[in-house]
């Protein structure tokens, strides 16, 4: 049997070809709320259309935004799972975004790839790239590994430039096809939109199950004391290699979403550092790094700016600043915390903070 | 059992490992005494992996681990405790020695889960009397269930050897003999091999059979607590008077 289910209290564990072995909890106590929020989560864009007229900001506005706060919640839970598992803050997730953006564009441009093709090739080049730069993890930490990966993304940004025929600079790759195309602007934005939060969703539920298992048990040692985790046997130098790579990837889809969105891709864009703050403040926002507040997060971040913007204009982005400040300092466990605070006692990893709270 | 050859480790322009040769037999309880800074905790973390050196040889039982990492050799059947104790102070007691149960060759051996690796911890937090602490957050305990924690996640890791560094430091004299006839008992039960380092004196030369004396970084001298109680060298390099036992 190359699969074999059995239930066991309120657990099913699943052997796979006698060798790995699954657990997943099926007890509905734990699924009622995570179901709900699911939920209203996917509702979400089919009241837009029925928006009431004369708002400030249009529906496909604010559909972009929702997708855009989905590119953001995918890369900002890589992220956090990469912060959770190597234990270093990687502060050039956009490096990795662009990676995985100009795999999909020139892939697809060049060589008439489908973004179906291109999803697993970008999220293939990125990972390569990742594990190419996963000793890193192993050779540095603190404060050398973030000035290292804010590296990164200057590096490619001067690469971009310099191979202007390959990359486009400023310009940046056009006529790349879109995610969808069904000749309906709304339908195409609803369905980019579901294509986006089902990719976020199945991300949450593996990144979820990881967390939950051994694998997040080891990633939360490995966060809390590296060292400690070396000296009882768990194997960090292969752990933080894996997760490295495989969140890089993942980043890599943020940028394949983008690319197919647009249309186009322009790096130099992306490059900027406030895709880096966006992830960033995504995870620390929504809650040291737990997975369900990098979306929060995220949702918060993208859509302040957003709705911000036509009351503020071009102060949207210093008014974003200012509210997040607000938020850091009001909400020291994020907004995640919010909804922690009321449940069981649990350990879930997160990223340690060196805070007084 | 565990041979080291010519170990050195500098710090700097410090020696604080300066060619030091041991060897530990099967089944020996090892007490490793010195003035402080003499290089104890630092042999004890070039054992453990937790430091490179600069020369010499480790082996353990027949294999040369000088360059393996710390969680091979925890692999290997070698375990510590820290002087200062270094628990995850966000997790509970039982989380604490669960993620050493994860972390032992037995775990992967016999494809435990994480349930399962749970279990196993009680039953080491239950040896060290810590059962009904098994939920409590580590920042919430006291220094003595600490140590005695220390003890149970070096327990689980499965060890062959365990090097128990400084366990009494803090304790009061109650809590210290108890923590004493718990690595008696567990050295009994578990039938380990022991290097203990310690201050106390009085408890440690009546628990050991040999006593190895550090001193600036060398070894100056290895022999049962009576002769070493009665070695001019290390009378003068850390006692200052003979110990009457």
């Amino acid at each position: 049997m190359v699969i074999k289910v059995e239930p066991r209290r309120g657990r099913l564990i699943i052997h796979l070809l006698n060798k790995w072995r699954f657990e997943w909890t099926v007890e509905p106590r734990y699924w009622r709320n995570p179901l709900i929020a699911a939920v209203l989560w996917i509702c979400l864009p089919s009241l837009i259309p029925f928006m009431p007229r004369g708002l400030p900001i249009g529906p496909t506005t604010l559909l972009t935004a929702l997708f855009m706060a989905n590119v953001v919640a995918i890369s900002a839970i890589a992220h956090s799972l990469q912060t959770i598992g190597t234990g270093r803050l990687n502060f050039g997730p956009q490096f990795f975004v662009v990676v995985g953006g100009y795999a999909a564009a020139l892939l697809n441009k060049n060589y008439g790839l489908s973004p179906a093709l291109t999803f697993l090739a970008a999220f293939a080049i990125t990972a390569l790239v990742g594990l190419a730069l996963s000793p890193l993890t192993i050779i540095s930490r603190g404060i050398y590994f973030t000035l290292i990966t804010i590296i990164l993304p200057l590096i490619l940004y001067e690469l971009v430039f310099w191979r202007v025929d390959i990359f486009g600079a400023e310009t940046g790759i056009p006529g790349i096809s879109r995610l969808v195309s069904t000749g309906n602007i709304m339908d195409d934005y609803i369905l980019c939109f579901y294509i986006s939060i089902a990719i976020t969703l199945v991300l949450l539920l593996i990144v979820d199950k990881v967390l939950r298992s051994r694998w997040g048990f080891m990633f939360g040692v490995i966060n809390e004391d590296e060292d400690v985790a070396a000296s009882f046997g768990i194997e960090t130098k292969k752990i933080k290699v894996v997760v490295f790579t495989l969140t890089c990837g993942v980043m890599g889809i943020s940028g394949w979403l983008i690319a197919h969105y647009y249309g186009s891709f322009a790096g130099t864009m992306w490059l900027e550092p406030w895709l880096l703050i966006f992830i960033l403040l995504s995870g620390v926002l929504g809650g040291k790094a737990a997975i369900y507040g990098a979306v929060l997060g995220s949702y918060f971040v993208v859509l302040t700016r957003d709705v911000l913007r036509p009351f503020v204009g071009e102060w949207a982005l210093l008014a974003l600043y200012a509210v997040l400040l607000a938020a850091l300092y009001l909400l020291p466990e994020g907004l995640w915390g919010l909804y922690r605070k009321t449940r069981y006692r649990e350990y879930v990893p997160t990223i340690r903070v060196r805070r007084k709270t | 059992m565990l041979q080291v050859s010519n170990l050195v480790k500098r710090f700097g322009g410090i020696v604080a490992v300066n060619d030091v040769s041991l060897k530990i037999d099967r089944g020996e309880v090892v007490g490793l005494i010195g003035p402080n800074g003499s290089g104890k905790t630092t042999l004890i973390n070039l054992v453990s992996g937790f430091y490179k050196p600069d020369g010499g040889r480790i082996v353990f039982e027949g294999v040369d681990i000088t360059k393996k990492d710390p969680d091979e050799r925890v692999k290997l059947g070698i375990a510590r405790t820290f002087q200062i104790p270094r628990l995850i102070s966000n997790m509970t007691a039982l989380q604490n020695v669960t993620y050493a149960v994860v972390g032992s060759r037995r775990f992967r051996e016999k494809r435990m889960t994480l349930a399962e690796a749970s279990a196993e911890a009680l039953y080491y937090l239950d040896i060290v009397g810590l059962l009904r602490k098994r939920d409590l957050l580590c920042r919430d305990l006291a220094l003595y269930e600490l140590r005695l924690l220390e003890l149970a996640r070096a327990l689980a890791t499965n060890p062959k050897f365990i090097m128990v560094d400084e366990v009494m430091a803090g304790l009061n004299p109650a809590e210290a003999d108890n923590v004493a006839k718990l690595v008696q008992r567990l050295r009994d039960e578990f039938k380990l091999t022991i290097v203990w380092v310690e201050h106390v004196l009085r408890i440690i030369m009546r628990s050991v059979e040999r006593v190895l004396v550090m001193n600036e970084g060398k070894l100056i001298a290895d022999g049962t607590p009576r002769e070493i109680s009665r070695d001019i060298k290390v009378i003068r390099a850390y006692m200052g008077e003979e110990v009457v036992i």
